[in-house]
């Protein structure tokens, strides 16, 4: 029976693992607790000693990638019987130039990790044995036409899981009717958007998979020395990066007819890093909300006259800055809000570092902070916004403008949003939230008029913030949009 | 578990010498282990390395900021090695600590680990009046904004080796050579910056840290042995163990 090779429990809180390096080779012959391969979590590299004797069969994870705990990862040939079998298979008698480890994929480059090459391991055929490799069926004596095959044409063979005497049923164009890369290309044309889909449909972790490419790649003769029984069919697919497989997170909503409906997409970094942090908040903050308008106008037009001419020194002028300065004035107002929960104490911050979420498509949520905000004039604090998001979204911020933040705001009116009820960025109290100013129907002095309004909301955290406090703070940063000449008397 | 966490201060040690050393006591322990023996028990290395670079398997050359060049005329070699962990630099003026430990008897759980040793390492600074945190999904010790020591581990038949690395007063500028860990704009820091002149000699660090890590261990006491000792494990012959030592005063 084939053993499966699985990422081992490493500690309570240890989920994944990263293949950081494989010791062996397919093929090779390992003895039980022999170093087999390399695990990596957070910074601890953890050799995995084989869990018996046998014969490295298959790799289904590649180096570089990253599994659940319990992932299998390999396979190898349990019983003696077995990795003699398997070895049988591997190394023909007669063949001295049969390449060792031929079942191997191509080693994987830094820059094409393991999603651009799959190993797809067939359930246990009764009488299957490894897909042999041509050159090493050729040095059996095994087919006339082989020994004129080139070394492309074989590489390629390889690579597809073209058996030997498939290659009967291609016709060749080439000298005395051998079959040329061409030809094979040409042969393989049909296979090739269906292998695509069979590995678009391959979980991440790499499980067993039942594939259809095995029936296209059909198995060469039964293994030397009777049949092998239980030994596992393999099939290398393809090592070039395949139409369609893309690595990243990015979901393809193409929608092929063929393709597969769902989609498994593992977490990346810092998409695990969001989850964490958002449940954290959640299940440590008493989430609150409350909400008030602001009547934009003042600043909607300051920022028509001034854009222009921030433009000109280089600054694009966004709502952001004037957000930041109402809120550290409205901070130093009210500075509990301006705090952090430590243990049972309320740590109250006499300096303003406010974080600025920053949303990045699939790369995911981020919240950096600019430091300091109450000594910085509105122009500095454009261009430090404007540079702040930019280095965000190229992933080039330093760690501390990801720490240290102490009052969060989040727009969510750039997407649209006319309201929203923020999560804290904890360990910080409360987070503002702004939205989209549109212009919409109020009431002045009796008479109904057309003003630029804006919703802002305020998330926070109840256990130290108390509503009356929060409504206040609230009404002070609206007054102080709806107001800004109040930003040159108090600020 | 014996209890004794046996600690040496092994003196200047070229790094492949001390990687010997630690793979020597690594199988030394793992077979001991297999056999129900103590064996050589449970270690804490203190190797003195003359400047030295080196990658773990989370990291790659693209974590140098020099060429490969640069590095042979300032004499300091890289190395490859099959830690956890990025880029990073050892040298005078720097605590580095192999604990070779048995993990299985701690339950296996590498995370446990990990922070057993980054407290260890915050134990050891409280007492010195550095203020030192851990940093969620950043393995190392914080101070402040800054990095004061590094951690990157192995781990063969359950048997750990490779470690931590503190700052006491290296050279920083060293630092600059790579992005420390990976990560870009890391600044680090060292106990000689953070206090001055009130900063303690490596010796005194090394003998906190020892009692530190015993203790978060859950270890009854340290013993200090000799280096000759190590070696003489290492090299096969059976050692005896050295009766005239101390023990850690915090053990």
């Amino acid at each position: 029976m084939p053993i499966s090779i699985v990422v081992p429990q490493l500690g309570e809180s240890v989920v994944e693992g990263t293949v950081s390096k494989w010791l062996k080779q397919v093929g090779d012959r390992v003895r039980k607790e022999e170093p087999l391969v390399e695990i990596q979590t957070d910074k601890i590299n953890v050799e995995i000693p084989s869990p018996a004797e046998g014969v490295l069969q298959a790799i289904t994870v590649l180096e570089g990638a990253t599994v659940p705990v319990g992932t299998e990862i390999g396979v190898l040939s349990g019983t003696a019987a077995d990795a003699a079998a398997a070895v049988a298979a591997l190394q023909p008698p007669a063949g001295p130039q049969a390449p060792p480890g031929l079942l191997a994929p191509e080693p994987a480059r830094a820059s094409e990790r393991a999603p651009s090459v799959a190993v797809v391991r067939a359930p246990e055929p009764a009488s299957a044995a490894p897909v042999s490799d041509p050159g090493a069926a050729e040095s059996q004596g095994d087919s006339t036409r082989s020994g004129n095959l080139s070394p492309a044409v074989r590489k390629l063979m390889r690579e597809q899981g073209v058996a030997l005497d498939e290659l009967a049923s291609i016709s060749g164009t080439g000298l005395a009717g051998r079959v040329t890369r061409d030809d094979l290309l040409e042969y393989l044309k049909p296979r090739a958007p269906r292998s695509a889909a069979v590995a678009r449909g391959l979980p991440p972790a790499g499980a067993p998979v039942v594939a259809p490419a095995v029936e296209a790649a059909p198995v060469t003769e039964p293994a030397r020395g009777g049949a092998a029984p239980g030994a596992a069919a393999v099939t290398v697919a393809p090592a070039v990066p395949l139409p369609g497989l893309v690595p990243g997170p990015r979901v393809s909503t193409a929608g092929a007819p063929s393709g597969p409906r769902e989609e498994i997409v593992p977490f990346s970094k810092v998409r695990k890093l969001i989850a964490e942090n958002m449940v954290r908040a959640k299940h440590t903050a008493a989430h609150t909300h409350c909400f008030d308008e602001a009547d934009m106008s003042a600043i909607v037009a300051l920022r028509k006259e001034w854009a222009p001419r921030l433009q000109a020194q280089g600054v694009k002028l966004t709502y952001m800055p004037f957000f930041i300065k109402a809120a550290v004035l409205a901070l130093r107002e009210f500075p509990w809000v301006n705090g952090e929960v430590r243990g049972e104490t309320m740590v109250v911050k006499r300096y303003y570092n406010i974080g600025i979420a920053v949303g990045r498509d699939e790369k995911g949520l981020i919240v950096p902070n600019l430091k300091d905000c109450d000594r910085k004039s509105l122009v500095q604090l454009a261009a430090e916004v404007n540079d702040l998001a930019a280095r965000a979204r190229a992933d080039r911020l330093n760690p501390d403008e990801i720490a240290g933040g102490t009052f969060s705001i989040t727009n969510a009116g750039v997407y649209g949003a006319v309201n929203s009820a923020p999560v804290i960025h904890v360990p910080e109290v409360a987070i503002l939230g702004v939205h989209k100013i549109a212009e919409r129907p109020v009431v002045r002095d009796g008479q109904i008029v057309v003003r630029p309004m804006m919703n802002a909301a305020i998330g926070f955290d109840h256990r130290v913030v108390d509503g009356e406090l929060a409504v206040k703070f609230l009404r002070r940063v609206c007054e102080l949009l709806e107001r800004p000449e109040l930003l040159w008397f108090y600020a | 578990m014996s209890g004794v966490l046996t600690a040496c201060h092994l003196g200047p040690t070229p790094y492949r010498e001390g990687l010997a050393l630690q793979e020597g006591l690594v199988r030394l322990r793992a077979e001991s282990i297999a056999a129900g023996e103590t064996g050589p028990g449970d270690w804490l290395l203190f190797p003195d390395h003359p400047p030295v670079l080196t990658v773990g398997r989370g990291g790659s050359e693209t974590s140098l900021r020099v060429t490969r060049g640069a590095l042979e005329r300032l004499g300091i070699e890289l190395v490859e090695v099959s830690r956890g962990g990025d880029i990073t630099w050892h040298g005078p003026g720097q605590l580095v600590g192999y604990p070779i430990v048995d993990l299985a008897r701690r339950g296996r759980d590498l995370h446990r680990f990990l922070r057993d040793l980054e407290e260890a390492l915050i134990d050891a600074l409280e007492r010195w009046g550095v203020s030192a945190r851990r940093a969620p999904g950043r393995t190392g010790v914080w101070a402040g904004e800054e990095k004061i020591a590094s951690i990157g581990i192995a781990v063969r038949n359950w048997v750990s080796y490779h470690g931590f690395a503190l700052n006491v007063a290296p050279d920083l500028e060293f630092f600059d050579l790579i992005h420390p860990c990976g990560l870009r704009g890391i600044h680090m820091t060292s106990l000689a910056a953070r206090l001055g002149p009130r900063a303690p000699a490596l010796g005194e660090v090394r003998r906190d840290v020892a009692a530190m890590v015993s203790r978060r261990l859950g270890y009854r006491r340290v013993r200090w042995a000799a280096a000759g000792e190590v070696r003489r494990w290492v090299a096969g012959a059976a050692a005896v163990p050295v009766e005239n030592t101390a023990d850690s005063p915090a053990a």
